[in-house]
């Protein structure tokens, strides 16, 4: 037999675009992990139902067949546990994925991630070269356990880094790139981002690697920028079509890597145009528009024509009722009427 | 150690009064320990061939870690007296634990997790003691250039603990699982304490590492003391199963019997290489001193004072002495090992203390290492406007 018979094929949903077909979000993160996985051995997957059962979204379903139970690691329900033995596999010359089945369920490894994970270059122990990956973010009418943002929760932590793309493109290279990255990455998915038809996009055949820490103009204008990420990104570029035709032009930027910050690009915008608004689906209190605000007031205060305005979720876990999940999230008329105050401001 | 008040020399090793436990001070072996040792070897006959095959070389190098454990921890208690520093951790009573344990590990190929109550098998990784001292002095040239009192080192397969004492579990459990797919048999080895049985990590390091049947041994070092807590007052149920509850196959040791400890190992690190998954061996001990440097004599009101008698009468370093005298190495042959080890931990503090001045500048050592999507963040980094 030779290695080519015997080697199973590859999943369908990761080689889309090798054929030239558009992929999803979703595929576009199956993608990058596949061929990160050919690319380099030291790469292995770890998570619940990952393996036979191809995970709860499919995202890695084929992938056992191909790379075996070495590579693709079905763990118990243990969060900590299996976050844990990522960090100690690091150790020695692997490179890690974890998936989180939802990124809800990433809180009892708090104390592996923030303690152990995030401290482990700065302690001498050596770099963890590792990626904590999984589903976030609301309006799958999944109530307040697998709805959850979870990027504030860690973003406080010196040594970690946070992704959250909004495009299959950047699902694709950013992964990619926090995958041969060494540092501990936590990379955020949006479910609803996952199969939404009008993601799907042809992505490039050659080696799709964006790098961590630089945002993106989604859409420039003139009037008002508006810096979000994930989702909101979405509805953001809706909100400022819409305004288009009010005469109000916005500028949207998205932040596609939450920590570290980068900083230029958003006061670069902020120069620009002279106000800001910021939208994250993240709950309010403690929410990123903090800490982005007092940024903006440290390095571009004399820009500013206009206070800093904030649209988030409320403060409260998210709903499972649709018309109250509905209200608990930012949406587009809520984003315009912002915008709308800014720019008459 | 120069200055040090003595004890008189008698046939074992000298004592320190000003820092042994008491009951360590005029240490002589209990009436039947002879006995007892031979019984203990006794239960399990496959340890005792293990312990049977130690030739007199091997015998004594895990004689010569065992006193530099127990000399390290006096040095650090003595830096404790002259304020050098404000407390150490030690292992006193609990050095067979970590001797017999470490000493069955290659290691070129195997990797260690101790406890800061096991720095003694740090050296015995090839560690250098000097670095031991530099990580608690947070010397600039110590092994994380001040950053954490817990120390490793990478080269030498050693990865320190954080002080989440659960969190150790798991992760050697993840270096278990990097060594199988090196494919070079080695193992990992990290301590669990009789505290860190309750945290929710230890239990779910144990899951997976079964799960997935890793070559990880996990020692239980079971003290009986969580820093103030008696083990008798959380302790529900027994701690002999804990390793079954999760198929992980178990084995009990005499933590205060170096060979008994150590055959142990061995064969539990051979099971390991065989593939055939993690093992745990629950060690019974006694921790002699307090949770640290800070808390002895609250540690001696813990436990009543019969407890410190019984325990003191089973010092695993005047065990090993006995048993070696029973094997015909002669005083004077432990005397000349004892003076080495006492030159060599001695000559290392002093290498150290001669680094306390070389503190870590405050620029490179708070940030560096800290990175931010590979870039580093300084304190440069700080507004020049914000006071």
């Amino acid at each position: 037999m030779t290695e080519d018979a015997a080697t199973p094929p590859t999943p369908e949903h990761a080689s889309r675009t090798s054929r030239g077909e558009p992929s999803t979000f979703l595929e576009a993160i199956a993608e990058a992990l596949f061929e990160e996985m050919i690319r380099d051995e030291a790469v292995l997957l770890l998570g619940e139902d990952i393996g036979e059962y191809g995970g709860a979204f499919k995202v890695t379903r084929g992938f056992l067949d191909r790379f075996g139970p070495d590579r693709v690691v079905d763990t118990p329900i243990a969060e900590a546990g299996f976050t844990g033995l990522a960090a100690g596999a690091a150790h020695v010359g692997l490179r890690p994925v974890v998936e989180m089945q939802f990124m809800d369920f990433i809180s009892p490894a708090y104390d592996v991630i923030t303690n152990y994970i995030a401290t482990s270059r700065y302690r001498g122990a050596g770099a963890q070269p590792l990626v904590i990956r999984g589903p976030v973010g609301g309006g799958g009418r999944a109530g307040p356990f697998h709805s959850q943002n979870v990027e504030m929760a860690f973003f406080h932590t010196p040594g970690l880094n946070i992704v959250y793309p909004s495009t299959a493109r950047d699902a694709k290279g950013l992964l990619k790139a926090a995958i041969r990255s060494d540092e501990p990455v936590i990379f955020e998915e949006h479910k609803g981002l996952y199969r939404a038809p009008f993601l799907r996009e042809v992505l490039p055949v050659d080696d799709l690697v964006i790098p961590l820490g630089k945002a993106r103009t989604a859409r420039e204008g003139e009037d008002v920028t508006v810096v979000t990420y994930g989702m909101m990104v979405h509805r953001c570029l809706a909100a400022a079509r819409s305004l288009e035709e009010e005469g109000v032009s916005v500028e949207v930027v998205d932040l596609r890597t939450l920590l570290p910050l980068d900083d230029d690009h958003i006061m670069e915008s902020v120069r620009k145009t002279g106000r800001l608004l910021i939208v994250h689906e993240d709950t309010r209190t403690g929410g990123i528009a903090g800490e982005i605000a007092i940024r903006v007031n440290e390095q571009a205060f004399e820009w500013l024509d206009a206070p800093i305005a904030r649209v988030t979720a409320p403060d409260a876990p998210v709903p499972y009722a649709p018309d109250l999940e509905d209200a608990f999230l930012p949406d587009e008329a809520e984003i315009a009427r912002a915008v709308r105050y800014l720019a008459k401001y | 150690m120069a200055g040090s008040a003595r004890a008189p020399y008698v046939s074992f090793m000298r004592r320190y009064p000003a820092y042994d436990p008491p009951e360590y001070a005029d240490w002589t072996p209990e009436p039947r320990e002879a006995e007892r040792w031979e019984e203990t070897l006794d239960e399990h006959p496959r340890r005792r061939a293990v312990a049977g095959e130690l030739d007199r070389a091997e015998l004594l190098r895990l004689h010569d870690a065992l006193v530099q454990n127990r000399l390290l921890d006096i040095a650090l208690a003595r830096w404790v007296r002259r304020g050098i520093l404000s407390k150490a951790w030690l292992g006193t009573g609990e050095e067979a634990v970590t001797v017999g344990s470490v000493a069955a590990l290659d290691p070129s190929r195997d990797h260690l997790c101790p406890m800061i109550r096991n720095a003694g098998g740090c050296p015995m990784m090839g560690m250098p003691l000097e670095d031991l001292f530099r990580g608690y002095l947070a010397t600039a040239d110590g092994p994380n250039g001040g950053r954490d009192l817990h120390v490793g080192d990478a080269a030498h397969h050693v990865l320190q603990p954080i002080s989440h004492m659960g969190t150790n579990v798991p992760v050697m459990a993840g270096v278990a699982l990097g060594l199988r797919r090196a494919g070079e048999g080695g193992v990992a080895l990290t301590f669990i304490g009789d505290g860190a049985t309750k945290s929710g990590e230890a239990h779910e390091g144990l899951h997976v590492a079964a799960a997935l049947q890793l070559p990880v041994l996990f020692v239980l070092q079971d003290n009986g003391v969580a820093l103030g807590t008696r083990g008798d007052q959380h302790g529900v149920g027994s701690l002999q199963r804990w390793g079954e509850l999760y198929g992980i196959p178990t084995t009990h040791a005499d933590g205060n019997h170096l060979l008994d400890m150590h055959a142990a190992t061995v064969l539990a690190v051979a099971r390991l290489r065989e593939g055939k998954g993690p093992a745990l061996i629950h060690a019974r001990t006694f921790r002699m001193g307090g949770h640290a440097t800070h808390d002895v004599s609250e540690a001696r009101r813990t436990f009543p004072a019969e407890l410190f008698r019984t325990w003191g009468q089973k010092d695993p370093v005047g065990r090993f002495e006995e048993f070696l005298k029973r094997e015909g190495v002669s005083t004077g042959e432990l005397e000349e090992l004892e003076e080495a080890v006492t030159a060599r931990v001695e000559t290392a503090a002093e290498t150290a203390l001669l680094s306390r001045d070389r503190r870590p500048d405050p620029v490179q050592a708070l940030y560096d290492g800290v990175s931010e999507g590979g870039v580093l963040v300084g304190l440069e980094r700080r507004p020049v406007h914000v006071v």
